[in-house]
């Protein structure tokens, strides 16, 4: 077979996937960007008729209370997740690198189960957790003499916190898992030869080389967070809470557009929530490439 | 002298340290427990309890769809679950094989082709593939309204595959980088035509590469909820991951108070049953993959 007929099969077999691609992912984001610009309406005229309005939308988003009730409550969810993720992940990474722990495989399926299972289910197996009268929490709060808390409404936000955490510390447990199994055993004989102690190895040898994969891990966690409004959505339905204590930065351009039919202003705010996540992804490629 | 310097390199686990196990295994299981429990159990409630009688009624109803519980808020909608668990089997296995049959080709095309900006390329399908989807939902429902993808699973499918696509041209380019050219050299060379080298020679050896995909495609298309919350509306078209979700949303406040438990609980275990399969049985596969540069999110 001549080489430029190989060579243009092999262009089109691109060509599909990139069309696609540039249908489905391209044109929606950069069409999100140019709806940021506009006063166009999930129903009624200005569906079809909008009309380019500038920065309008971005301003109304600044100066909207609602919008920084969200941003706070946001920033809570993400932190809170973030600090929880890595912390239980760090932990799990622990035992299922454990060089003498036996049984850690059947450990480490049993720690993966949670991150495995579709997200919608995730709420669901909370319930008996967070439920107020003889939910597991408040059966072990009670236990422990300290008073039972209303998991289901006043303490929603920590609820769903709970549950991302839950669901999503697996990620960690496997990122860090494989940089410390990816540390040559030697290093840690060598310094136990010269009598090192565990905090000495810990800041010497094994943060040195978790450093990247630690960074890498907190960005994956971050944009995870930051885009998936499933739990605060089943949380909260089609009316946010009146205080916003669910109302992840997702879920208010969700409730934004589809509610109350502000489709530029939903747009608006995903751009923003876009434009964190791009910065993100630039820093996390440079990371992985190291 | 060997072995004392081997236990203090490598301490086994202390007393402390299996409790803390312990705390982690308790908080990771009992809300699963809970889960399977109850799915069996006929009076479930949302707290741990042993059932008086182990029974399948659950099940039964789900796939049935007679009338549940008095007043439970599944009242209406049971007599579409057994649909909501084809439909997200026909989304998952429509994923599926739109993600096979656009990635494959281009990852072995861009696995064999040579050209400037190759890198930039593969860059741009990756960092598509990233973007947030909250901040693609808006467009993408005027786009599906345009295409007529509203209430459509298979439009479901090809969005959701869109944003599948990215990653696994990424993994079947790093197969195909493997496998030799030489071979398909040799395939033609002894008079084996271009579309037979492909499909007996090349699609073969890269045969484990296009199982992982086509496993966690469909996985993809299986889980997905933001897509269809935003494209299906009419509740016979629902996922389960719809359908679930609307049983458990209500008005602020008023969380959990009319869930048909015992039949949520069914479907939830049904739910989780191919995610699980697919994870054990390709465990160090997909270990292999997502540690690597590539994550399968």
């Amino acid at each position: 077979m001549p080489e430029e007929t190989h060579r243009l099969t092999l262009v089109l077999f691109i060509i599909p996937a990139l069309a696609v691609l540039t249908v489905f992912q391209l044109v929606p984001m950069l069409w999100a960007i140019w709806f940021s610009f506009t006063d166009m309406a999930l129903v009624g005229r200005k569906f079809l008729d909008y009309s380019f309005v500038g920065l309008k939308n971005y301003e109304e988003a600044l100066g909207d209370p609602h919008f920084w009730l969200s941003m706070r409550v946001t920033l809570y969810y993400c932190i809170a997740s973030l600090v929880l993720r890595l912390l239980i992940g760090l932990a799990a990474a622990l035992y299922i690198t454990s060089k003498t722990f036996r049984g850690k495989r059947i450990i480490a399926g049993i720690f993966l189960l949670p991150y495995i299972i579709p997200g919608t289910i995730h709420p669901y197996v909370w319930l008996s957790m967070l439920e107020t009268e003889h939910g597991t929490l408040n059966m072990i709060l009670r236990a422990l003499n300290l008073p039972p808390q209303s998991w289901m409404f006043e303490r929603l936000t920590e609820s769903i916190i709970a549950i991302n955490s839950w669901a999503g510390y697996a990620l960690a447990m496997l990122l860090l898992a494989s940089a410390i199994a990816s540390i040559p055993k030697e290093y840690y004989e060598i310094s136990d030869i010269y009598g090192a102690s565990r905090w000495f190895k810990f800041r010497k040898i094994t943060f040195p080389l978790v450093k990247y994969p630690l960074i890498l891990t907190l960005i994956l966690i971050f944009k995870e967070d930051i885009d998936d409004f499933t739990y605060a959505y089943m949380f909260t339905g089609d009316t946010p809470y009146p205080d916003f204590r669910t109302e992840i930065i997702g879920l208010y351009a969700y409730h934004k557009a589809f509610m109350d039919y502000e489709l530029g202003f939903g747009c608006a705010i995903g751009f923003i929530i876009a434009v964190i996540v791009f910065v993100l992804t630039l820093i996390q490629l440079k990371i992985s490439r190291v | 002298m060997d072995g004392i310097l081997k236990k203090i390199a490598e301490p086994s686990l202390t007393v402390i340290g299996y409790v803390i196990l312990l705390v982690l295994l308790a908080y990771v299981l009992t809300p699963l427990i809970w889960l399977f429990i109850t799915a069996f159990n006929p009076k479930g409630g949302p707290y741990l309890e042993i059932p008086r009688e182990v029974t399948l009624d659950n099940f039964v109803r789900v796939f049935a769809g007679e009338t549940p519980k008095e007043g439970a808020r599944t009242a209406a909608r049971s007599i579409y679950i057994a649909r909501w668990v084809i439909n997200s089997f026909v989304i998952a296995f429509a994923t599926m094989i739109i993600t096979v049959a656009l990635s494959a080709p281009a990852g072995y095309a861009l696995s064999r082709l040579q050209f400037r900006g190759k890198e930039l390329l593969m860059t741009a399908i990756l960092v598509m593939g990233m973007m947030p989807t909250t901040s693609k939902m808006l467009p993408l429902f005027r786009l599906a309204a345009f295409l007529g993808f509203i209430d459509n699973l298979l439009g479901v499918a090809l969005v959701i595959a869109s944003g599948t696509i990215p990653t696994q041209i990424w993994i079947l380019k790093g197969f195909f980088d493997h496998i030799p050219r030489e071979i398909e050299e040799q395939a033609w060379i002894c008079g084996c035509s271009y579309l037979s080298t492909l499909f007996r020679v090349v699609l073969p050896a890269a045969g484990p590469g296009l199982l992982v995909v086509a496993f966690l495609s469909f996985l993809s298309g299986w889980g997905n909820f933001i897509v269809p919350l935003i494209l299906i509306y009419s509740e016979p078209l629902y996922p389960i991951s719809l359908g679930l979700a609307s049983v458990f949303v209500h008005n602020p406040g008023e969380i959990g108070l009319a869930i048909d438990y015992g039949v949520a609980c069914a479907l939830s275990v049904i739910y989780a049953i191919p995610p699980i399969l697919v994870y054990y049985v390709f465990r160090e596969h997909l270990m292999e993959i997502k540690l690597g540069k590539v994550e399968i999110r």
